[in-house]
C-alpha cells in the first residue's frame, strides 16, 4: 500500500467480531430538543459526537509517530523505517535549537542539536530530510511551533517547488503556535507580538495558497504537559487560538476564510473517561464559539479537528513496560473521542529517545486499535452514556468558566503579560507532584508496587546519537554559509528587512520563502525580522547579524 | 547552631532544553523543606552554573536535563567544580536519564541521579544525608 492509499484507508468491514452488522452510529429512537441542542448526530452541529457522520468508515485516523533525531540524514532513514512499518502519515519535529530560532552552528547549540528533534535550518537540510519521500502522496505533519514554523514550512514549500510540484497540492499541517512556546522554555525566542504576527502570517499565507494544508495545530498538548487540568487544557488552548483569530480578523479576513483550516493538538492523558469527555466537550465548545461568538456561517468553520499526542508526562521510567499499557489506554481514549490524527508515545520516552523496538510497538498499538479491536466501526460509541455525557457537560462548564476569567482579565495576551498563566501552570505542576508524593494519586511502579531497584538497562536497548555524525552535520551548516551565493542571500535578506518594516499586518511569508530559496538559514531570516521589531538578532544574545 | 543554618541548593537547567516543569517544582518543594534555593532557570552553561555555585556559596548543585544533553554537558560541570575546588558541594542530576547513563554520570563526578518519577522526599533525604553541616 502506498502512502496516499494508507492515508485514505477506512474501516473495511464494519461488523463485530462475531459478524453482527453495525450502523455508522447509534442514537435515541426519537430525537428531542435536548439531544439536538447538546449532542446531535455525528457530523451535525454542535459536533459533540464527532465531525463526520461516518467517522472512521470514511477515513481512519492518520497513524503517525513523531520523528526527529540526530542529523537530517538519520531522521530521513527513520522516516523510511516508519513507512515500512505501516504508518499512514509522517510527523517530523525540530530540535531545541530550532525551536529557539538559532542555527545548528550557534556557539551555544552543539549539545542540543539532534537530541530532541531534528535540526533543519536551511533548504539543504529539508532536502536531505525528505530524500526519497513522495511528499505529493504523504500527509506531512511538521512540528516547529515557534517562529521557525514559518521557516520550516517555507523550506517544505521550496522543496516542493524544487521538485516541480505544485505547493497547493501539499497535504498536512504545520504546528505553528508560537505563542504557547513561551510556556515551554522558549520565551526569548517568541516575544508575544512577533509570536502572534508570525503565527497569523503562516495561517493567512496557507489559506490563500495551500488549500489542503492545515496552517496551525494550536498546541493544547504542551500546556497540558505542564500539569494543567483537562478543562484548563481546553480553555488555555482556545484562548491562545483566539489571539490568532483576532489578529486575522484585524487583517480583514472573515472568520470563514480561515476557520475551516484551523486545527488543534490535544493530549490524551491517563484518566480514560475524562479525556474522552474533554475531547467531546472541546468539539461542542469550539463549534458554539465559532458560530455564536465569531458568527461563522460555513459549517466547516464549526468543526473542531484535532490530533492527539498521548501524554508523555503520564509515563515513567520506573518499570518502563508499564508505559505500553498506559499508551494503549490513552490511544483508545483518543479514538473513542473521535481523533483525526494520532501519535502514540514510545514506552521508553521518559528514559531516552525511542528505540526502534519501542517505536515499532507504538505503531503496532495504533494498528491493533484500527484493525483488530473494532472500536473504529461506530462513531462516538460512548455517546448517551450517563456518565460520559455528565462529564462532558461538566468539563465544558469548567472550561467556559476559565475562559470567562481570561476574558475578564483582558484576554490571553493580558493573562500572559501579567504572569497569570505562568502562575496557574506552576501551581498545577506543584499540586500534581504533591499528589504523587503523598500517595493521594497512585502511580503503579512509581509510588506503589515499586520494584526493588531501577532496571539496569532500557528494555528495547538504548538509542545513542552519534556525536561525530552530529558534529559533521553542524560543520555542513557552517560550510553552507561559506559556499552559497552570498550576494543572493544578501539581496533576499535586504528584501525581507524592507518587507518586515511594512507593519505587523503585512505578510512576510513570501519574503521568507524567497530567502529560504536563496539558502538563508532560519537563524538569519528570523533574526532579521526580530531586529526590525526591536529585538536582538540572536534570541540567546550571542550572535550579531552578518547582513 | 549548625542545625539552624539552612542548606543552600542551586537548581538549574543546562543547555538549551526548556523542559523546566520538574526543575521549578523541585525548587519550590526544596524551599518548602526548609532549604534555601537559588533557581537559575533555563539556558545555563556549565561555566555559568559553577560560577553561580561559587558566588551563591551553595551546598548542592542540582542540574535538570530532559533532552538527552546530560552526557555532553554535565561532566563539564563536574570537572569545573573540581577545578574550582568545590569538593564539598554535592552534584545531583534529575530528568530523563537512562539507567545506562547513571554510572557514566557518577564516574564523571555526579553524586546521585534522580530520574523522572523520583519522589522529592527522596531528593530531600539524600541532600540532608550528603551535605556536611556547616
Amino acid at each position: 500500500m502506498d502512502l496516499s492509499e494508507a492515508y485514505r484507508e477506512k474501516v473495511r468491514d464494519p461488523r463485530t467480531w462475531s459478524g453482527i452488522g453495525l450502523d455508522p452510529f447509534y442514537g435515541p429512537k426519537e430525537r428531542d430538543q435536548h439531544y439536538d441542542r447538546a449532542l446531535s448526530d455525528p457530523g451535525e452541529y454542535p459536533f459533540t459526537r464527532g465531525i463526520h457522520r461516518d467517522m472512521y468508515r470514511g477515513k481512519l485516523w492518520t497513524r503517525r509517530e513523531v520523528c526527529g533525531l540526530s542529523t537530517p540524514a538519520d531522521t530521513n532513514r527513520w522516516l523510511h523505517f516508519q513507512i515500512a512499518e505501516g504508518v499512514s502519515g509522517l510527523d517530523v519535529i525540530v530540535d531545541v535549537p530550532a525551536i529557539l530560532c538559532v542555527d545548528a552552528d550557534h556557539p551555544l547549540a552543539a549539545a542540543d542539536v539532534g537530541v530532541n528533534g531534528v535540526h533543519s535550518c536551511s533548504l539543504r537540510d529539508m532536502q536531505t530530510l525528505m530524500e526519497g519521500i513522495p511528499i505529493e502522496q504523504v500527509s506531512m505533519s511538521l512540528i516547529a511551533s515557534s517562529l521557525t514554523a514559518g521557516t520550516f514550512l517555507a523550506q517544505y514549500i521550496a522543496l516542493a517547488e524544487g521538485r516541480g510540484l505544485d505547493p497547493s497540492l501539499l497535504r498536512g499541517s504545520i504546528q505553528n503556535d508560537p505563542v504557547h512556546m513561551r510556556f515551554c522554555g522558549a520565551g526569548p525566542a517568541v516575544p508575544l507580538d512577533l509570536a502572534v504576527k508570525m503565527g497569523a502570517d503562516v495561517i493567512e499565507y496557507c489559506v490563500r495558497n495551500l488549500p489542503s494544508w492545515n496552517p496551525t495545530t494550536v498546541n493544547l498538548y504542551d500546556l497540558r504537559e505542564q500539569g494543567l487540568s483537562a478543562a484548563q487544557e481546553v480553555a488555555f488552548g482556545f484562548s491562545t487560538a483566539f489571539l490568532y483569530v483576532e489578529e486575522l480578523r484585524q487583517r480583514g479576513l472573515s472568520i470563514d476564510d480561515f476557520a475551516p483550516r484551523l486545527a488543534f493538538y490535544c493530549s490524551a492523558h491517563i484518566d480514560f473517561f475524562e479525556e474522552i469527555a474533554k475531547l467531546r466537550a472541546a468539539r461542542r465548545l469550539w463549534a458554539r464559539t465559532m458560530r455564536e461568538r465569531y458568527g461563522a456561517q460555513d459549517p466547516r468553520s464549526w468543526r473542531f479537528r484535532f490530533a492527539v499526542h498521548t501524554a508523555g508526562s503520564s509515563l515513567f521510567p520506573q518499570q518502563p513496560l508499564n508505559n505500553v499499557m498506559r499508551v494503549a489506554y490513552e490511544a483508545l481514549a483518543a479514538v473513542l473521542g473521535g481523533v483525526q490524527s494520532l501519535h502514540c508515545c514510545s514506552y521508553d520516552e521518559p528514559i531516552a529517545l525511542p528505540s526502534r523496538q519501542a517505536q515499532t510497538l507504538a505503531i503496532r498499538t495504533q494498528q491493533i486499535l484500527a484493525y483488530e479491536t473494532g472500536v473504529a466501526g461506530v462513531a462516538d460509541p460512548l455517546g448517551g452514556s450517563y456518565y460520559v455525557e455528565w462529564l462532558t457537560d461538566r468539563l465544558e462548564e469548567e472550561a467556559v468558566s476559565i475562559l470567562r476569567k481570561i476574558e475578564e482579565m483582558g484576554g490571553m495576551a493580558e493573562a500572559v503579560r501579567n504572569g497569570w498563566v505562568d502562575r496557574e501552570i506552576e501551581q498545577a505542576a506543584l499540586e500534581e507532584q504533591k499528589r504523587i508524593e503523598s500517595g493521594e494519586r497512585l502511580v503503579v511502579g512509581v509510588n506503589a508496587f515499586q520494584s526493588e531497584e531501577l532496571e539496569a538497562s532500557t528494555p528495547g536497548g538504548l538509542l545513542r546519537i552519534s556525536a561525530e555524525a552530529v558534529q559533521a552535520y553542524i560543520d555542513s551548516v557552517a560550510r553552507l554559509r561559506r559556499e552559497r551565493d552570498k550576494a543572493a542571500v544578501q539581496r533576499a535578506i535586504q528584501h525581507l528587512r524592507a518587507e518586515a518594516g511594512r507593519g505587523p499586518h503585512h505578510n512576510l511569508m513570501p519574503a521568507v520563502i524567497q530567502a529560504t530559496k536563496a539558502l538563508a538559514t532560519h537563524g538569519e531570516i528570523l533574526g532579521t525580522i526580530r531586529q526590525v521589531y526591536g529585538y536582538g538578532y540572536d534570541p540567546l544574545g550571542v550572535l550579531e547579524s552578518q547582513f | 547552631m549548625a542545625a539552624s543554618v539552612p542548606i543552600r541548593v542551586l537548581v538549574t537547567k543546562i543547555g538549551l532544553d526548556g523542559h523546566d516543569r520538574g526543575a521549578k517544582v523541585l525548587a519550590t518543594m526544596l524551599r518548602d523543606a526548609g532549604m534555601e534555593v537559588v533557581y537559575l532557570g533555563v539556558f545555563q552553561t556549565p561555566e555559568h552554573i559553577v560560577e553561580a555555585a561559587i558566588q551563591e556559596d551553595v551546598d548542592v548543585v542540582g542540574v535538570s536535563c530532559l533532552s538527552g544533553e546530560h552526557l555532553a554537558l554535565v561532566p563539564r560541570v563536574a570537572a569545573l567544580m573540581k577545578a574550582h575546588d568545590l569538593r564539598d558541594v554535592v552534584l545531583v542530576v534529575g530528568g530523563v536519564i537512562p539507567a545506562e547513563d547513571i554510572a557514566l554520570l557518577k564516574e564523571a563526578g555526579v553524586h546521585e541521579v534522580f530520574p523522572a518519577g523520583s519522589r522529592v522526599a527522596g531528593v530531600v533525604e539524600f541532600i540532608r544525608r550528603s551535605v556536611t553541616p556547616r
